[in-house]
């Protein structure tokens, strides 16, 4: 008897392949770069309610306004390396003023629990707000430091900016490694009066090397140190919206 | 499918919860335990509020700490203290919070008004909530937990507040939701749950009591539950004598509800265990040290 031929259509390597693509795509969570993560948080969530508290619009604002007019109380005579260390005093003040607060308010909130089980929750609004308020703070004290640059002529523009935007980064960090490492306020608020202390002891100690540094470091070197600190900022950024607290925060 | 895979809680020294295995089907679950039993915290790790010890949780076979907003894209939560901002109205609370759900705005208004028709807020749409008794602020802590239609949902007490008509209308809610998800309630009132519970969760010494029908849990206590009138000035001594789950007076004499699990006296009238009778009994030593 003739037995009929079993014919099984086997498909060929590249079909084999297309397939295997097709499951794997379709099975694997497609991992979302960190700008578009943000863009569809900006578009689902909208600017309205990224900022929705009045009070801490008014509160920025405020504290903007009189960081920039205390700059207007300077005296016009003052040594180069004093301004440059006050620069790198001051420089992440008014980030730090900005997300200690938002902070503070969204964890200490009694709606803290009902926004955390929401699908961007308070970290992830809190990483957002934080980016917004470095790119603000950036701003602010691009303009400051313009405003001390017209004052007071042996000041240079580009060195200042250098030695701002460094402190900010560097501060920020010191921040977010705090926040997220030991999510208690006395750690935090240890950060801040360590930064604050730290740099008035350096400058008042009237230490050489401090000076040094910031009146004759390279600029090369700064930038470097800049870069490296932004490229470490926005890694802490990215942990800080995929953050998971473990017995609850602050 | 949620499971529970032999999950811990521990805080420094003090366990919270241990050994906890669970699995859930879509149905409604209630979480029965006094006051302090771990509830909350078992709570809060299915919210993904806070990591479990040891073990972990599973949605579908996924870890749900690594799904992260996935899995919070299809939860609905309510906590034991529902924060709000005072200044808000229902509405822009609720549009607030159906933004960070990442639902559209227009989506979001047609589903608001639904669900404020729903827990009767419908008048009140537009007033702020700083003037809501705790009620109605109960009743938009409901309402935002429904805002992205979850396949889980999760509610830490939610009957606190509501006075026995709301409670009546949050039961038929409840059973309507639970016909097509999983929803998930914790409380130490029985009658909350007693009449719509596909399954009741007893925790007791940190861990998993009980996980059983309402009728299967009443049936360990079958034969051993009576009532019988007895004089005032015999109370105390039978209350050292049975397990007493309640007391009420008739006529002079004390109507007495107990339990015994020996051989009953003529005059004693056996009757059919009820959820409370088993939460009594087993909560006893919890409960006599609160009182």
């Amino acid at each position: 008897m003739d037995r009929e031929k079993l014919y099984i259509p086997m498909p060929n390597e590249q079909m084999i392949h297309a397939q295997i693509e097709q499951i794997v795509a379709s099975g694997m969570k497609q991992k979302q770069s960190f700008p578009s993560y943000l863009k569809s948080m900006v578009q689902q969530v909208g600017m309205r309610h990224l900022f929705s508290d009045r009070m801490e619009l008014s509160f920025i604002l405020i504290t903007a306004i009189a960081l920039l007019s205390g700059l207007l109380l300077m005296p016009e005579q003052i040594q180069t390396d004093k301004v440059y260390a006050f620069v790198f005093l001051v420089s992440p003040l008014l980030f730090l003023v900005f997300s200690i607060y938002s902070f503070a308010n969204k964890t200490r909130n009694d709606t803290f629990e009902v926004e955390m089980a929401c699908k961007y929750n308070v970290y992830q609004i809190t990483a957002f707000r934080m980016l917004v308020f470095s790119v603000v703070s950036v701003v602010v004290n691009t303009l400051a430091i313009a405003l001390i640059v017209m004052v007071s002529e042996d000041i240079l523009f580009i060195r200042a900016f250098m030695i701002s935007n460094t402190a900010l980064f560097i501060f920020s960090i010191l921040f977010l490694y705090a926040l997220m490492k030991r999510r208690s306020t006395v750690i935090v608020a240890a950060t801040i009066v360590g930064w604050t202390f730290g740099n008035l002891l350096l400058r008042f100690a009237d230490n050489r090397l401090y000076s040094d540094i910031l009146v004759d470091m390279p600029l090369v070197v700064y930038a470097v140190v800049l870069i490296g600190s932004l490229y470490l900022y926005m890694n802490y950024v990215k942990k800080l919206i995929h953050f998971k607290q473990t017995e609850g925060a602050f | 499918m949620l499971v529970v895979k032999d999950m811990a809680k521990q805080y420094g020294d003090f366990t919270a919860l241990k050994d906890i295995n669970l699995e859930f089907t879509n149905g409604l679950y209630g979480l029965l335990a006094p006051n302090g039993a771990g509830k909350t915290t078992l709570i809060k790790m299915l919210a993904t509020l806070i990591a479990p010890t040891k073990g972990e949780v599973l949605y579908n076979g996924k870890n749900i700490l690594s799904m992260d907003d996935q899995y919070r894209e299809l939860l609905g939560y309510l906590p034991q203290q529902f924060g709000y901002y005072k200044n808000y109205s229902p509405k822009q609370y609720l549009l607030y919070l159906a933004a960070l759900k990442g639902i559209s705005k227009k989506e979001a208004a047609l589903k608001i008004d639904e669900l404020l028709e729903k827990v009767a807020l419908s008048q009140v749409v537009n007033k702020k909530m700083k003037k809501f008794s705790g009620g109605m602020i109960q009743r938009v802590g409901i309402a935002q937990a429904l805002l992205n239609d979850p396949k889980i949902l999760i509610l830490d007490e939610p009957t606190a507040g509501l006075d026995p008509k709301e409670r009546a209308r949050f039961r038929h809610l409840l059973s309507e939701l639970a016909r097509d998800r999983l929803v998930i309630i914790s409380t130490h009132i029985v009658s909350d749950i007693e009449s719509i519970a596909n399954e009741i969760i007893m925790i007791k010494n940190q861990q998993i009591l009980y996980k059983d029908s309402v009728e299967k849990i009443c049936e360990l206590l079958e034969g051993h539950v009576y009532e019988t009138s007895i004089g005032y000035e015999q109370l105390g001594v039978f209350r050292k004598q049975y397990v007493l789950l309640s007391e009420k007076q008739e006529q002079g004499n004390m109507i007495v509800r107990f339990i015994h699990k020996g051989n009953p006296e003529n005059e004693w009238r056996p009757v059919s265990p009820q959820l409370e009778d088993v939460f009594l009994y087993e909560y006893r030593d919890e409960i006599d040290g609160e009182a």
